[in-house]
């Protein structure tokens, strides 16, 4: 066991950990489920310093959606994957008080993140334009299904409805068979990565010129920006609508059974590339068809189709493995469609750290997705995992506000700020002893 | 007369608060309405993109010309066979639609590296930029001798980052490095098909399902573009550049990161659950008289706000908390989805839209409700989103009329930002179009 000066010490280490390019970036986080807190959580992976703000009790909702009901150690891993690394303190925003500290770390940070319905953090007093009067120079951030202007702007959203009313959602499954919205998410995870890029973008400016910013992040309309829909209606009049599992720019392209079991995806995107496939199937025939020699023409619905059937007959009598040799050794694009069980196994992951193993004083070892780019100087780490609600009250308003044991204590009886329901998914693990942990007690000047 | 507006809050319904949110509004049309004039975030930033046929390249770029880098596409006298990768063929004088969407604010710049003075200039080129992007296959360009290794020696600074399927550094990459890259492969290597679709329905349709549009592909370059601008705050800070590794066959698996958890955590693969979710219900799409609608009710309040509307209170006991809804036994959540369904077909999409909307509306005035909001949306297709006049309002189209493509309509940058918003400057395809301009300033001629 640790003593609790060693313990807070190797701790407060790793909060200013070298190799971190965003170290001295404060991110003042106030949000909740996935879109939010992926752009925070972007940030905090490459060492920005993220305050989590939750409600005092209830924390972030999506501390209670795991998969089946399948908490780990009484916490949600979905949760942990959207809220490492950050500080995890709980005020309550309709209160002036509450109110008044939010303004306060809003002062002293670099970016603002809030993913509330469209006008709600203004409605507190603490949105762009209260926040943007005391901090000039804030990169503020509302994360919205709408967009915070505009007749729609007060509609809530989720990922799913940005898909839907984006058009997104129609788009996956069969002509005429079910419909299938984009899983795991989507929705939610993409715009958090255009957020992602946005912040950085506002950050090297105002690294230039000391200038700050608001970013207006509509779900729906990054889900717009990456759909060919529109282009081609506006030349086609035509809506774009759904193909199963053919891509309609790739000929030929799907998803095919093997004759061992296994499911290959394939897709030719080249003439050079349907030309490889060709010498590997041995119908040089077809590689000097008229009907398949230029990608445009191949790809016509019906020579598509054609030769689509071709592809599946011949995989029909392939192994997995033996496709993706022949791909290998000619040049054209195939991939088996991996499970999940296969995923959290791969080599190949683990030497990239994507998905690797995390050591954590609270929860112990857990192998968890990480980061899917690899850096050669500043690679993106998990320090720590998330924590209950409240956990970092003591050492964020001590260290930062400069608060003293007594004002917290006030604070407390005001239920101004406050720590988790007695409920899994807030709570620390069952095993846990926190009255002994340091940072959740943390002492002022002790460190 | 102001019009007056329906929110969704108690907060935003107190009086005080709608006249501040109007005049936000207000401020807020203004500051978003215009780029004309403004500032472009990444000013000066030199950017050399090569890609071949693979658009997570493609538009890493694209997303970096969007927000004011000066983006070089280096193309073989050939042209880049990306420009003929488009749906069914649609195309505008040879121009592919994904292509023609990407295509905006860059220089197109020929220069042919299979020969020894192209890459001469390849690398002259490359020590005057800022960032590479190779979307080569891996090997490709070191083969040459203008790969990481030889750049690195002649710009200190360059950030180079590499789009594979299966990274430039890893043993699965090095072995599989001549298989290219498309967004369904990399969606089958991401394990994205085996959560979508149902078992149960006859053969191929029970098939792994692809997401259908390139969810691989935007995904992988809106990472890539994320983490470019990551290594240059670095570099503005230190002066040093560095190698990004990006694995197209990966970034769905860990930056959504469903896929690992759920290993991790049940030591097997998902099983597909069809329309269902494995950690929320309902949420999804139900079938209206007329449609279909999206209803995604995320707490228990929510919940018993939508059996409310549609008059199924008698099921509450049965379903009340998520815990009831979330299970493994299908059949059994079949059984509700069926009631919902039965209940739901007696709505147009408008009404049920609107009674919801309304009940919403209510609750959030009530305490009573507890602020349950069911939420109930149309699912539209495309050419129904164009009509919406939100989206006209907030500028989400460019309507596009060139001299010699024609006319269409392109998706604006996002998101919207106050004083550096990413924008369309110009859209042009020609191959080569450009080689005067810059091969003149880099020196090149």
């Amino acid at each position: 066991m640790h003593d609790g000066y060693q313990l807070s010490s190797k701790l407060f280490n790793k909060l200013y950990g070298d190799s971190e390019p965003l170290r001295e970036i404060r991110v003042l986080d106030l949000t909740h489920f996935i879109f939010g807190p992926m752009i925070s959580e972007f940030l905090a992976l490459f060492g920005a310093e993220v305050i989590k703000v939750e409600a005092p009790d209830e924390g972030d909702r999506w501390r209670l959606g795991p998969y089946w009901w399948r908490y780990w150690k009484d916490s949600n891993l979905l949760f942990h994957h959207c809220n490492a690394n950050k500080l995890f303190i709980a005020v309550d925003l309709k209160k002036p008080k509450g109110r008044d500290l939010i303004l306060k770390l809003a002062s002293i940070s670099d970016v603002v993140v809030e993913n509330f319905r469209a006008g709600l953090a203004e409605a507190w007093g603490i949105g762009y334009s209260q926040v943007s009067k005391i901090n000039p120079k804030v990169i503020y951030v509302s994360c919205s299904g709408y967009g915070q202007w505009g007749p729609l702007k007060y509609l809530p959203s989720f990922d799913l409805i940005a898909q839907s009313v984006s058009g997104v959602a129609l788009k996956t499954g069969f002509p005429g068979g079910k419909k299938y919205k984009l899983q795991d998410y989507y929705g939610d995870y993409l715009p958090a990565l255009v957020g992602a890029v946005a912040v950085m973008a506002a950050l090297i400016y105002r690294e230039k010129t000391g200038r700050g910013q608001y970013i207006d992040i509509a779900q729906a309309e990054c889900m717009m920006r990456i759909m060919h829909d529109w282009t081609y209606l506006s030349i086609t009049g035509e809506d774009l609508g759904c193909s199963g599992n053919v891509d309609p720019t790739m000929a030929p392209s799907g998803i095919f059974k093997t004759s061992d079991g296994k499911f290959i995806a394939l897709a030719i995107a080249t003439d050079e590339q349907f030309l490889a496939l060709m010498k590997a199937m041995g119908r040089n025939d077809l590689a000097q068809d008229k009907r398949f020699q230029e990608t445009l023409e191949r790809l016509r619905p019906e020579n598509a189709a054609y030769i689509n059937k071709i592809v599946e007959e011949w995989i029909k009598t392939k192994k997995a493995t033996e496709v993706i040799e022949l791909a290998n050794e000619y040049g054209f694009p195939a991939s088996e469609v991996v499970d999940d069980w296969q995923i959290i196994n791969e080599e190949w992951r683990k030497e990239r750290r994507s998905i690797g193993e995390v050591e954590d004083h609270m929860y112990g070892r857990v192998v968890i997705p990480i980061f899917p780019a690899t850096f050669e100087k500043t690679p993106a780490k998990i320090k720590w995992l998330a924590r209950p609600v409240g956990y970092h009250n003591r050492y964020v308003l001590k260290k930062l506000l400069g608060l003293s044991e007594k004002d917290i204590k006030r604070l407390e009886k005001e239920g101004v700020i406050g720590y988790w329901d007695n409920v899994v998914g807030l709570r620390p693990p069952c095993y846990y002893d926190i009255e002994r942990d340091p940072i959740f007690n943390y002492k002022e000047g002790e460190e | 007369m102001t019009k007056r507006v329906t929110v969704f809050s108690r907060h935003l319904a107190k009086r005080g608060a709608l006249q501040r949110l109007l005049e936000l509004e207000k401020a807020l049309s203004t500051i978003f309405g215009s780029v004309e004039g403004k500032p472009e975030a990444l000013e000066g930033v030199k950017v050399v993109e090569l890609s071949y046929a693979n658009f997570a390249g493609i538009i890493t770029g694209t997303i970096l010309a969007e927000l004011g880098a000066e983006v070089i596409k280096i193309e073989p006298p050939s042209g880049d066979p990306a420009r003929r990768i488009t749906p069914y063929g649609v195309n505008v004088n040879g121009i592919g639609i994904p292509f023609l969407m990407e295509s905006r604010n860059k220089y197109y710049v020929t220069l042919d590296l299979n020969d020894e003075e192209g890459r001469e200039k390849f690398k002259k080129l490359a020590s005057q930029v800022d960032i590479v992007i190779d979307a080569f296959k891996p090997g490709f360009l070191d083969s040459l001798g203008v790969g990481y290794k030889e750049l690195r020696n002649l710009n200190k600074g360059l950030i180079y980052v590499a789009i594979s399927p299966y990274g430039h550094t890893t043993s699965r990459g090095e072995k599989l490095r001549n298989i290219p890259d498309t967004d369904l492969t990399a969606q089958a290597g991401s394990g994205y098909p085996m959560t979508f679709g149902d078992p149960k329905e006859p053969e191929p349709y029970n098939y792994p399902l692809r997401a259908g549009l390139w969810a691989a592909w935007y995904m992988t370059a809106l990472l890539a573009a994320a983490s470019t601008l990551v290594a240059l705050f670095h570099k503005f800070k230190t002066g040093e550049g560095q190698f990004i590794d990006i694995a197209s066959h990966d970034v769905i698996t860990s930056w959504i990161g469903a896929s690992p958890i759920w290993g991790f955590l049940f030591k097997r693969p998902r099983v597909r659950i069809g329309e269902f979710d494995w950690t929320l219900y309902p949420y999804g799409f139900f079938t209206c008289k007329d449609g279909l609608v999206t209803v995604a009710c995320v707490r228990d309040e929510d919940f018993r706000g939508l059996l409310k509307i549609l008059k199924l209170w008698r099921l509450e006991d049965d379903w009340k908390y998520l815990l009831d809804r979330i299970t493994d036994d299908i059949d059994r959540l079949k059984s509700l989805n069926q009631e919902l369904n039965k209940a739901m077909a007696n709505f147009t999409q408008d009404e049920i839209v609107k009674k919801a909307l309304d009940y919403s509306a209510k609750s959030a005035r009530s305490r009573l409700r507890a602020g349950g909001f069911p939420i109930v949306v149309k699912a539209l297709t495309p050419s129904q989103v164009l009509k919406e006049e939100h989206w006209h309002i907030r500028n989400t189209f460019v309507h596009v009329d060139h001299p010699s493509l024609g006319r269409f309509i392109v998706p604006a940058p996002v998101p919207k930002m106050s004083e550096t918003p990413p924008r369309v400057k110009w859209i042009k395809c020609n191959v080569g179009e450009d080689n005067e301009l810059i091969y003149k300033k880099y020196g090149l001629l």
